[in-house]
Protein backbone atom coordinates (compact mmCIF):
# COMPACT_ATOMS: atom_id res chain seq x y z
CA UNK A 1 0.00 0.00 0.00
CA UNK A 2 1.46 3.36 -1.01
CA UNK A 3 1.53 6.19 1.57
CA UNK A 4 -1.04 8.16 -0.49
CA UNK A 5 -3.46 5.27 -0.51
CA UNK A 6 -2.93 4.66 3.20
CA UNK A 7 -3.73 8.30 3.93
CA UNK A 8 -6.89 8.15 1.84
CA UNK A 9 -7.97 4.91 3.50
CA UNK A 10 -7.58 6.43 6.94
CA UNK A 11 -9.64 9.50 5.99
CA UNK A 12 -12.43 7.27 4.59
CA UNK A 13 -12.40 5.09 7.69
CA UNK A 14 -12.63 8.17 9.92
CA UNK A 15 -15.53 9.50 7.86
CA UNK A 16 -17.36 6.19 8.29
CA UNK A 17 -16.65 6.30 12.02
CA UNK A 18 -18.24 9.75 12.09
CA UNK A 19 -21.25 8.38 10.21
CA UNK A 20 -21.53 5.65 12.84
CA UNK A 21 -21.54 8.20 15.70
CA UNK A 22 -24.06 10.23 13.71
CA UNK A 23 -26.31 7.15 13.74
CA UNK A 24 -26.27 6.40 17.46
CA UNK A 25 -26.38 10.06 18.37
CA UNK A 26 -29.61 10.60 16.49
CA UNK A 27 -31.58 7.45 17.28
CA UNK A 28 -33.12 9.38 20.14
CA UNK A 29 -34.55 12.07 17.87
CA UNK A 30 -36.90 9.62 16.22
CA UNK A 31 -37.35 6.98 18.88
CA UNK A 32 -36.94 8.46 22.39
CA UNK A 33 -40.61 9.24 22.96
CA UNK A 34 -41.84 5.97 21.42
CA UNK A 35 -39.55 4.07 23.77
CA UNK A 36 -40.62 6.19 26.75
CA UNK A 37 -44.33 5.59 26.16
CA UNK A 38 -43.71 1.91 25.41
CA UNK A 39 -45.23 2.23 21.95
CA UNK A 40 -42.23 0.13 20.92
CA UNK A 41 -39.86 -1.97 22.98
CA UNK A 42 -36.37 -0.44 23.09
CA UNK A 43 -34.92 -3.16 20.87
CA UNK A 44 -37.74 -3.01 18.32
CA UNK A 45 -37.43 0.78 18.20
CA UNK A 46 -33.73 0.83 17.36
CA UNK A 47 -34.16 -2.01 14.85
CA UNK A 48 -36.98 -0.18 13.05
CA UNK A 49 -35.03 3.06 13.10
CA UNK A 50 -31.91 1.35 11.74
CA UNK A 51 -33.76 -0.31 8.87
CA UNK A 52 -35.45 2.96 7.89
CA UNK A 53 -32.15 4.81 8.07
CA UNK A 54 -30.64 2.21 5.76
CA UNK A 55 -33.54 2.51 3.31
CA UNK A 56 -33.37 6.30 3.54
CA UNK A 57 -29.66 6.36 2.80
CA UNK A 58 -30.22 4.41 -0.41
CA UNK A 59 -33.25 6.44 -1.39
CA UNK A 60 -31.36 9.64 -1.74
CA UNK A 61 -29.61 10.15 -5.04
CA UNK A 62 -28.96 13.85 -4.51
CA UNK A 63 -25.24 14.43 -4.71
CA UNK A 64 -24.03 16.09 -1.50
CA UNK A 65 -20.56 16.73 -2.80
CA UNK A 66 -20.67 20.43 -1.91
CA UNK A 67 -21.51 19.72 1.74
CA UNK A 68 -18.56 21.72 3.15
CA UNK A 69 -19.45 24.81 1.12
CA UNK A 70 -22.00 25.83 3.75
CA UNK A 71 -19.32 26.89 6.22
CA UNK A 72 -15.83 26.73 4.72
CA UNK A 73 -14.02 27.60 1.51
CA UNK A 74 -12.13 24.48 0.50
CA UNK A 75 -14.24 23.74 -2.58
CA UNK A 76 -15.34 25.66 -5.64
CA UNK A 77 -19.05 26.08 -6.16
CA UNK A 78 -19.18 23.05 -8.47
CA UNK A 79 -17.70 20.90 -5.69
CA UNK A 80 -14.18 20.57 -7.08
CA UNK A 81 -11.46 21.20 -4.46
CA UNK A 82 -9.59 24.52 -4.46
CA UNK A 83 -6.37 23.98 -6.48
CA UNK A 84 -4.11 25.33 -3.71
CA UNK A 85 -5.24 22.44 -1.49
CA UNK A 86 -4.45 19.87 -4.17
CA UNK A 87 -0.67 20.03 -3.94
CA UNK A 88 1.25 17.08 -2.56
CA UNK A 89 -1.34 14.51 -3.60
CA UNK A 90 -4.20 16.45 -2.02
CA UNK A 91 -2.63 16.24 1.44
CA UNK A 92 -3.69 19.74 2.62
CA UNK A 93 -7.34 19.01 1.88
CA UNK A 94 -7.24 15.49 3.27
CA UNK A 95 -5.73 16.76 6.50
CA UNK A 96 -8.50 19.38 6.90
CA UNK A 97 -11.14 16.68 6.40
CA UNK A 98 -9.34 14.30 8.75
CA UNK A 99 -8.97 16.87 11.55
CA UNK A 100 -12.53 18.15 11.07
CA UNK A 101 -13.93 14.64 11.34
CA UNK A 102 -11.80 14.02 14.43
CA UNK A 103 -13.30 17.09 16.11
CA UNK A 104 -16.81 15.96 15.22
CA UNK A 105 -16.31 12.37 16.40
CA UNK A 106 -14.73 13.31 19.71
CA UNK A 107 -17.47 15.84 20.41
CA UNK A 108 -20.19 13.35 19.47
CA UNK A 109 -18.82 10.67 21.79
CA UNK A 110 -18.31 13.16 24.61
CA UNK A 111 -21.90 14.44 24.41
CA UNK A 112 -23.10 10.84 24.22
CA UNK A 113 -21.17 10.13 27.41
CA UNK A 114 -22.98 13.08 29.03
CA UNK A 115 -26.25 11.79 27.63
CA UNK A 116 -26.86 15.05 25.81
CA UNK A 117 -28.43 15.27 22.36
CA UNK A 118 -26.40 17.62 20.19
CA UNK A 119 -26.45 18.11 16.47
CA UNK A 120 -24.06 15.87 14.54
CA UNK A 121 -24.04 18.24 11.58
CA UNK A 122 -23.07 21.12 13.85
CA UNK A 123 -20.26 18.99 15.25
CA UNK A 124 -19.09 18.19 11.71
CA UNK A 125 -19.26 21.83 10.66
CA UNK A 126 -17.49 22.84 13.88
CA UNK A 127 -14.66 20.40 13.34
CA UNK A 128 -14.23 21.52 9.73
CA UNK A 129 -14.30 25.20 10.72
CA UNK A 130 -11.58 24.61 13.32
CA UNK A 131 -9.37 22.64 10.95
CA UNK A 132 -9.86 25.25 8.22
CA UNK A 133 -8.99 28.18 10.48
CA UNK A 134 -5.85 26.34 11.58
CA UNK A 135 -4.87 25.64 8.00
CA UNK A 136 -6.04 28.64 5.97
CA UNK A 137 -6.70 31.33 8.57
CA UNK A 138 -10.00 33.07 9.38
CA UNK A 139 -10.66 33.86 5.72
CA UNK A 140 -11.01 30.17 4.95
CA UNK A 141 -14.29 30.14 6.82
CA UNK A 142 -17.56 31.49 5.47
CA UNK A 143 -18.85 33.22 8.59
CA UNK A 144 -21.85 35.11 7.23
CA UNK A 145 -23.80 34.55 4.01
CA UNK A 146 -24.31 37.31 1.49
CA UNK A 147 -27.51 39.36 1.42
CA UNK A 148 -30.60 37.46 2.46
CA UNK A 149 -29.38 34.10 1.21
CA UNK A 150 -28.88 32.17 4.46
CA UNK A 151 -25.35 30.80 4.38
CA UNK A 152 -22.16 30.47 6.37
CA UNK A 153 -21.73 29.74 10.07
CA UNK A 154 -24.35 32.33 11.04
CA UNK A 155 -26.96 31.46 8.42
CA UNK A 156 -26.57 27.69 8.34
CA UNK A 157 -25.68 26.93 11.95
CA UNK A 158 -26.32 29.67 14.50
CA UNK A 159 -29.66 31.10 13.34
CA UNK A 160 -31.33 27.74 12.61
CA UNK A 161 -30.15 26.48 16.00
CA UNK A 162 -31.84 29.43 17.70
CA UNK A 163 -35.05 29.19 15.67
CA UNK A 164 -35.67 25.44 15.63
CA UNK A 165 -36.32 24.67 19.30
CA UNK A 166 -38.61 27.69 19.62
CA UNK A 167 -40.68 26.80 16.55
CA UNK A 168 -40.95 23.12 17.47
CA UNK A 169 -41.81 23.96 21.06
CA UNK A 170 -44.73 26.20 20.05
CA UNK A 171 -46.09 23.70 17.53
CA UNK A 172 -45.91 20.77 19.97
CA UNK A 173 -47.41 22.78 22.83
CA UNK A 174 -50.42 23.78 20.73
CA UNK A 175 -50.89 20.22 19.46
CA UNK A 176 -50.65 18.74 22.94
CA UNK A 177 -53.09 21.23 24.42
CA UNK A 178 -55.69 20.53 21.72
CA UNK A 179 -55.28 16.77 21.95
CA UNK A 180 -55.83 16.79 25.70
CA UNK A 181 -58.80 19.13 25.44
CA UNK A 182 -60.48 16.82 22.92
CA UNK A 183 -59.80 13.52 24.63
CA UNK A 184 -60.31 14.51 28.26
CA UNK A 185 -63.42 12.38 28.71
CA UNK A 186 -62.10 9.24 27.09
CA UNK A 187 -60.85 6.28 29.12
CA UNK A 188 -57.12 6.62 29.45
CA UNK A 189 -56.11 3.12 28.37
CA UNK A 190 -58.27 3.25 25.30
CA UNK A 191 -56.93 6.66 24.29
CA UNK A 192 -53.30 5.77 24.94
CA UNK A 193 -53.42 2.67 22.77
CA UNK A 194 -54.47 4.77 19.78
CA UNK A 195 -51.75 7.31 20.33
CA UNK A 196 -49.11 4.62 20.81
CA UNK A 197 -49.96 3.16 17.42
CA UNK A 198 -49.91 6.57 15.78
CA UNK A 199 -46.51 7.26 17.32
CA UNK A 200 -44.97 4.33 15.48
CA UNK A 201 -45.99 6.01 12.22
CA UNK A 202 -44.47 9.40 13.01
CA UNK A 203 -41.32 7.81 14.47
CA UNK A 204 -40.86 5.87 11.23
CA UNK A 205 -41.31 9.03 9.20
CA UNK A 206 -38.61 10.76 11.23
CA UNK A 207 -36.21 7.82 10.87
CA UNK A 208 -36.64 7.64 7.11
CA UNK A 209 -36.13 11.36 6.75
CA UNK A 210 -32.96 11.14 8.87
CA UNK A 211 -31.55 8.43 6.62
CA UNK A 212 -32.08 10.46 3.46
CA UNK A 213 -30.44 13.57 4.94
CA UNK A 214 -27.60 12.58 7.20
CA UNK A 215 -25.93 9.67 5.41
CA UNK A 216 -25.53 12.00 2.42
CA UNK A 217 -23.20 14.31 4.31
CA UNK A 218 -20.64 11.58 4.93
CA UNK A 219 -21.02 10.39 1.33
CA UNK A 220 -20.13 13.93 0.26
CA UNK A 221 -17.09 14.09 2.54
CA UNK A 222 -15.71 10.72 1.39
CA UNK A 223 -16.24 11.56 -2.27
CA UNK A 224 -14.44 14.87 -1.73
CA UNK A 225 -11.51 12.97 -0.20
CA UNK A 226 -11.46 10.62 -3.20
CA UNK A 227 -11.42 13.58 -5.58
CA UNK A 228 -8.65 15.30 -3.62
CA UNK A 229 -6.47 12.21 -3.85
CA UNK A 230 -7.20 11.85 -7.55
CA UNK A 231 -8.86 8.43 -7.34
CA UNK A 232 -12.27 9.81 -8.41
CA UNK A 233 -13.03 12.61 -10.84
CA UNK A 234 -16.80 12.67 -11.41
CA UNK A 235 -18.40 15.63 -9.60
CA UNK A 236 -21.93 14.53 -10.38
CA UNK A 237 -21.76 10.99 -9.10
CA UNK A 238 -20.89 9.24 -5.85
CA UNK A 239 -19.11 5.86 -6.09
CA UNK A 240 -21.54 3.06 -5.28
CA UNK A 241 -19.32 1.50 -2.63
CA UNK A 242 -19.30 4.84 -0.78
CA UNK A 243 -23.06 4.80 -0.75
CA UNK A 244 -23.22 1.24 0.61
CA UNK A 245 -20.52 1.89 3.21
CA UNK A 246 -22.20 5.08 4.48
CA UNK A 247 -25.66 3.53 4.57
CA UNK A 248 -24.37 0.55 6.55
CA UNK A 249 -22.33 2.76 8.90
CA UNK A 250 -25.22 5.05 9.83
CA UNK A 251 -27.67 2.16 10.15
CA UNK A 252 -25.39 0.12 12.38
CA UNK A 253 -24.74 3.19 14.53
CA UNK A 254 -28.48 3.63 14.84
CA UNK A 255 -28.92 -0.04 15.72
CA UNK A 256 -26.34 0.18 18.54
CA UNK A 257 -28.66 2.83 19.97
CA UNK A 258 -27.36 5.86 21.84
CA UNK A 259 -29.15 4.70 24.98
CA UNK A 260 -27.79 7.46 27.18
CA UNK A 261 -29.25 10.10 24.87
CA UNK A 262 -32.50 8.19 24.39
CA UNK A 263 -32.85 8.09 28.15
CA UNK A 264 -32.29 11.83 28.54
CA UNK A 265 -34.75 12.73 25.78
CA UNK A 266 -37.38 10.17 26.75
CA UNK A 267 -37.22 10.47 30.53
CA UNK A 268 -35.01 13.39 31.47
CA UNK A 269 -36.95 16.31 30.00
CA UNK A 270 -40.62 15.44 30.34
CA UNK A 271 -42.45 12.36 31.58
CA UNK A 272 -44.03 11.63 28.22
CA UNK A 273 -47.52 10.11 27.86
CA UNK A 274 -48.63 8.59 24.52
CA UNK A 275 -50.71 11.64 23.45
CA UNK A 276 -47.72 13.83 24.25
CA UNK A 277 -45.39 11.49 22.40
CA UNK A 278 -47.52 11.61 19.27
CA UNK A 279 -47.93 15.39 19.43
CA UNK A 280 -44.18 15.84 19.86
CA UNK A 281 -43.32 13.54 16.97
CA UNK A 282 -45.96 14.98 14.65
CA UNK A 283 -44.53 18.40 15.43
CA UNK A 284 -40.93 17.27 14.78
CA UNK A 285 -41.75 15.49 11.53
CA UNK A 286 -43.75 18.36 10.08
CA UNK A 287 -41.37 21.12 11.18
CA UNK A 288 -38.41 19.23 9.68
CA UNK A 289 -40.14 18.50 6.37
CA UNK A 290 -41.59 22.01 6.06
CA UNK A 291 -38.28 23.68 6.84
CA UNK A 292 -36.48 21.52 4.31
CA UNK A 293 -39.10 22.39 1.70
CA UNK A 294 -38.66 26.12 2.43
CA UNK A 295 -34.88 25.83 2.18
CA UNK A 296 -34.34 26.73 5.86
CA UNK A 297 -32.94 23.37 6.96
CA UNK A 298 -33.28 22.93 10.71
CA UNK A 299 -31.33 20.41 12.77
CA UNK A 300 -33.36 17.32 13.68
CA UNK A 301 -31.87 17.25 17.16
CA UNK A 302 -32.92 20.78 18.02
CA UNK A 303 -36.38 20.29 16.57
CA UNK A 304 -36.97 16.99 18.39
CA UNK A 305 -35.83 18.44 21.71
CA UNK A 306 -37.95 21.58 21.25
CA UNK A 307 -40.98 19.40 20.51
CA UNK A 308 -40.52 17.34 23.67
CA UNK A 309 -40.21 20.47 25.81
CA UNK A 310 -43.26 21.92 24.05
CA UNK A 311 -45.33 18.88 24.80
CA UNK A 312 -44.42 19.20 28.47
CA UNK A 313 -45.54 22.83 28.45
CA UNK A 314 -48.72 22.09 26.48
CA UNK A 315 -50.13 19.55 28.92
CA UNK A 316 -51.91 21.11 31.87
CA UNK A 317 -49.91 20.27 34.96
CA UNK A 318 -47.13 18.91 32.77
CA UNK A 319 -43.63 19.47 34.05
CA UNK A 320 -40.42 20.21 32.20
CA UNK A 321 -37.12 19.45 33.92
CA UNK A 322 -35.44 22.72 33.10
CA UNK A 323 -32.14 21.66 34.63
CA UNK A 324 -31.79 19.01 31.92
CA UNK A 325 -32.99 21.41 29.24
CA UNK A 326 -30.48 24.00 30.43
CA UNK A 327 -27.59 21.55 30.17
CA UNK A 328 -28.69 20.69 26.64
CA UNK A 329 -28.82 24.37 25.71
CA UNK A 330 -25.28 24.78 27.01
CA UNK A 331 -24.13 21.79 24.98
CA UNK A 332 -25.65 23.33 21.84
CA UNK A 333 -23.92 26.64 22.45
CA UNK A 334 -20.51 25.03 22.79
CA UNK A 335 -20.89 22.34 20.10
CA UNK A 336 -19.45 24.49 17.32
CA UNK A 337 -16.61 26.17 19.26
CA UNK A 338 -15.47 23.01 21.04
CA UNK A 339 -15.55 20.70 18.05
CA UNK A 340 -13.74 23.50 16.20
CA UNK A 341 -11.10 23.59 18.92
CA UNK A 342 -10.55 19.82 18.74
CA UNK A 343 -10.49 20.05 14.93
CA UNK A 344 -7.85 22.80 15.05
CA UNK A 345 -5.67 20.94 17.56
CA UNK A 346 -5.87 17.78 15.47
CA UNK A 347 -4.90 19.74 12.37
CA UNK A 348 -1.79 21.12 14.10
CA UNK A 349 -0.81 17.66 15.29
CA UNK A 350 -1.26 16.21 11.81
CA UNK A 351 0.55 19.15 10.22
CA UNK A 352 3.56 19.02 12.55
CA UNK A 353 4.07 15.31 12.04
CA UNK A 354 3.17 15.57 8.37
CA UNK A 355 2.35 12.99 5.71
CA UNK A 356 0.46 9.79 6.41
CA UNK A 357 2.11 9.65 9.83
CA UNK A 358 0.29 12.85 10.78
CA UNK A 359 -3.07 11.46 9.72
CA UNK A 360 -2.28 8.25 11.53
CA UNK A 361 -1.50 10.20 14.72
CA UNK A 362 -4.86 12.00 14.51
CA UNK A 363 -6.56 8.66 13.96
CA UNK A 364 -4.76 7.25 16.99
CA UNK A 365 -5.94 10.22 19.03
CA UNK A 366 -9.56 9.51 18.09
CA UNK A 367 -9.17 5.85 19.04
CA UNK A 368 -7.61 6.72 22.41
CA UNK A 369 -10.24 9.36 23.20
CA UNK A 370 -13.09 7.07 22.14
CA UNK A 371 -11.76 4.14 24.15
CA UNK A 372 -11.26 6.30 27.23
CA UNK A 373 -14.79 7.69 27.03
CA UNK A 374 -16.26 4.25 26.38
CA UNK A 375 -14.55 2.79 29.46
CA UNK A 376 -15.74 5.81 31.43
CA UNK A 377 -19.31 5.20 30.24
CA UNK A 378 -19.31 1.66 31.67
CA UNK A 379 -19.38 3.12 35.19
CA UNK A 380 -22.95 4.21 34.67
CA UNK A 381 -23.95 1.99 31.79
CA UNK A 382 -27.29 2.73 30.12
CA UNK A 383 -28.78 0.13 27.80
CA UNK A 384 -32.09 -1.19 26.56
CA UNK A 385 -32.62 -2.82 29.98
CA UNK A 386 -32.65 0.41 31.99
CA UNK A 387 -33.37 3.11 29.45
CA UNK A 388 -36.89 3.60 30.80
CA UNK A 389 -36.09 3.65 34.49
CA UNK A 390 -37.56 6.59 36.31
CA UNK A 391 -35.44 9.72 36.13
CA UNK A 392 -33.88 10.37 39.51
CA UNK A 393 -33.47 13.79 40.98
CA UNK A 394 -29.76 13.31 41.56
CA UNK A 395 -29.08 12.21 38.02
CA UNK A 396 -27.87 15.64 36.91
CA UNK A 397 -25.12 15.50 39.55
CA UNK A 398 -23.98 12.21 38.12
CA UNK A 399 -23.65 13.89 34.74
CA UNK A 400 -21.99 16.86 36.32
CA UNK A 401 -19.31 14.56 37.68
CA UNK A 402 -18.67 13.21 34.21
CA UNK A 403 -18.59 16.71 33.02
CA UNK A 404 -15.72 17.68 35.28
CA UNK A 405 -13.78 14.49 34.61
CA UNK A 406 -13.99 14.86 30.91
CA UNK A 407 -13.01 18.45 30.51
CA UNK A 408 -9.44 17.23 30.65
CA UNK A 409 -10.15 14.95 27.74
CA UNK A 410 -10.73 17.94 25.54
CA UNK A 411 -7.29 19.34 26.08
CA UNK A 412 -5.70 16.39 24.33
CA UNK B 1 -28.58 41.86 9.68
CA UNK B 2 -29.90 40.64 6.33
CA UNK B 3 -29.24 37.10 7.51
CA UNK B 4 -31.20 37.64 10.70
CA UNK B 5 -34.17 39.08 8.81
CA UNK B 6 -34.06 36.23 6.30
CA UNK B 7 -34.02 33.71 9.13
CA UNK B 8 -36.93 35.43 10.86
CA UNK B 9 -38.86 35.50 7.61
CA UNK B 10 -38.32 31.76 7.10
CA UNK B 11 -39.01 30.94 10.75
CA UNK B 12 -42.31 32.70 10.59
CA UNK B 13 -43.45 30.64 7.60
CA UNK B 14 -42.19 27.37 9.12
CA UNK B 15 -44.06 28.22 12.31
CA UNK B 16 -47.40 28.92 10.60
CA UNK B 17 -47.24 25.81 8.40
CA UNK B 18 -45.88 23.83 11.32
CA UNK B 19 -48.86 24.72 13.47
CA UNK B 20 -51.27 23.94 10.62
CA UNK B 21 -49.82 20.48 9.96
CA UNK B 22 -47.79 19.60 13.06
CA UNK B 23 -50.48 20.58 15.54
CA UNK B 24 -53.37 20.02 13.14
CA UNK B 25 -52.60 16.37 12.54
CA UNK B 26 -52.66 15.29 16.22
CA UNK B 27 -55.82 17.36 16.63
CA UNK B 28 -57.55 15.55 13.77
CA UNK B 29 -56.39 12.26 15.21
CA UNK B 30 -57.71 13.19 18.67
CA UNK B 31 -61.03 14.16 17.07
CA UNK B 32 -61.06 10.75 15.43
CA UNK B 33 -60.46 9.00 18.75
CA UNK B 34 -63.21 11.07 20.33
CA UNK B 35 -65.67 10.35 17.51
CA UNK B 36 -64.91 6.68 17.69
CA UNK B 37 -65.50 6.67 21.42
CA UNK B 38 -68.91 8.26 20.83
CA UNK B 39 -69.52 5.91 17.91
CA UNK B 40 -68.77 2.80 19.95
CA UNK B 41 -70.54 3.84 23.10
CA UNK B 42 -70.18 1.80 26.27
CA UNK B 43 -67.42 2.46 28.71
CA UNK B 44 -64.98 3.98 26.28
CA UNK B 45 -66.09 7.47 27.18
CA UNK B 46 -66.55 8.47 30.79
CA UNK B 47 -70.23 8.70 31.71
CA UNK B 48 -72.52 8.96 34.72
CA UNK B 49 -73.02 5.77 36.72
CA UNK B 50 -76.08 3.73 35.84
CA UNK B 51 -76.44 4.80 32.21
CA UNK B 52 -75.04 2.98 29.19
CA UNK B 53 -74.05 5.21 26.25
CA UNK B 54 -75.45 3.84 22.94
CA UNK B 55 -73.21 3.28 19.92
CA UNK B 56 -73.60 5.81 17.09
CA UNK B 57 -72.92 4.95 13.44
CA UNK B 58 -72.13 8.57 12.42
CA UNK B 59 -69.46 8.64 15.11
CA UNK B 60 -67.77 5.63 13.62
CA UNK B 61 -68.01 7.01 10.08
CA UNK B 62 -66.54 10.37 11.11
CA UNK B 63 -63.80 8.62 13.05
CA UNK B 64 -62.68 6.42 10.19
CA UNK B 65 -62.79 9.38 7.78
CA UNK B 66 -60.55 11.37 10.10
CA UNK B 67 -58.14 8.47 10.53
CA UNK B 68 -58.03 8.11 6.74
CA UNK B 69 -57.09 11.78 6.40
CA UNK B 70 -54.31 11.42 8.97
CA UNK B 71 -52.96 8.33 7.17
CA UNK B 72 -53.16 10.17 3.85
CA UNK B 73 -51.13 13.08 5.20
CA UNK B 74 -48.54 10.65 6.62
CA UNK B 75 -48.40 8.90 3.22
CA UNK B 76 -47.81 12.30 1.62
CA UNK B 77 -44.98 12.80 4.08
CA UNK B 78 -43.36 9.53 2.98
CA UNK B 79 -43.87 10.44 -0.68
CA UNK B 80 -42.27 13.79 0.02
CA UNK B 81 -39.19 12.22 1.64
CA UNK B 82 -38.79 9.70 -1.18
CA UNK B 83 -39.29 12.27 -3.96
CA UNK B 84 -36.94 14.71 -2.25
CA UNK B 85 -34.31 11.99 -1.89
CA UNK B 86 -34.69 11.12 -5.57
CA UNK B 87 -33.88 14.71 -6.40
CA UNK B 88 -37.35 15.75 -7.53
CA UNK B 89 -38.56 19.29 -7.06
CA UNK B 90 -41.77 19.48 -5.10
CA UNK B 91 -43.96 22.52 -5.48
CA UNK B 92 -47.46 23.19 -4.24
CA UNK B 93 -50.38 24.23 -6.39
CA UNK B 94 -52.62 25.48 -3.61
CA UNK B 95 -52.40 22.49 -1.31
CA UNK B 96 -51.95 19.93 -4.09
CA UNK B 97 -48.34 18.78 -4.29
CA UNK B 98 -46.74 18.75 -7.75
CA UNK B 99 -43.68 16.54 -8.29
CA UNK B 100 -41.23 17.48 -11.04
CA UNK B 101 -38.06 15.54 -11.84
CA UNK B 102 -35.00 17.80 -11.91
Amino acid sequence: MTPELFLLAIVCLTALAFDFTNGFHDTANAMATSIATRALTPKAAVALCAVLNLVGAFLSVEVAITVTNAVIRIQNSDGSPKPELMTDGGFPLLLILMAGLAGAIIWNILTWLWGLPSSSSHALFGGLVGATVASMGWDGVKWVGEGNHLDGVIGKVVLPALASPVIACIVAAIGTRLVYALTSKIAENYRDNFFRRAQIGTASLLSLSHGTNDAQKTMGVITLALIASGTWTDLAEIPFWVKIACAVAIASGTFIGGWRIIRTMGQGLVTVSPPQGFSAEASSASVILISSQLGFALSTTHVATGSIIGTGLGKKGGKVRWATAGRMGMAWLITLPLSALVGAICWFIGHLIGGWGGAFAVFGLIVVAATYMYIHSRRTAVGHHNVNEEWEADEPDEFQRHNEDDDEEDED
Amino acid sequence: MDQLLAALDDSWRVLVLGIAIGAGLPTLFALGVKSLAWGLGGDVERHAAGEFPKPHLPGRIIAYTLFAIVILVAALGITYIVAHGQGWVITFDGIVPVFTPK
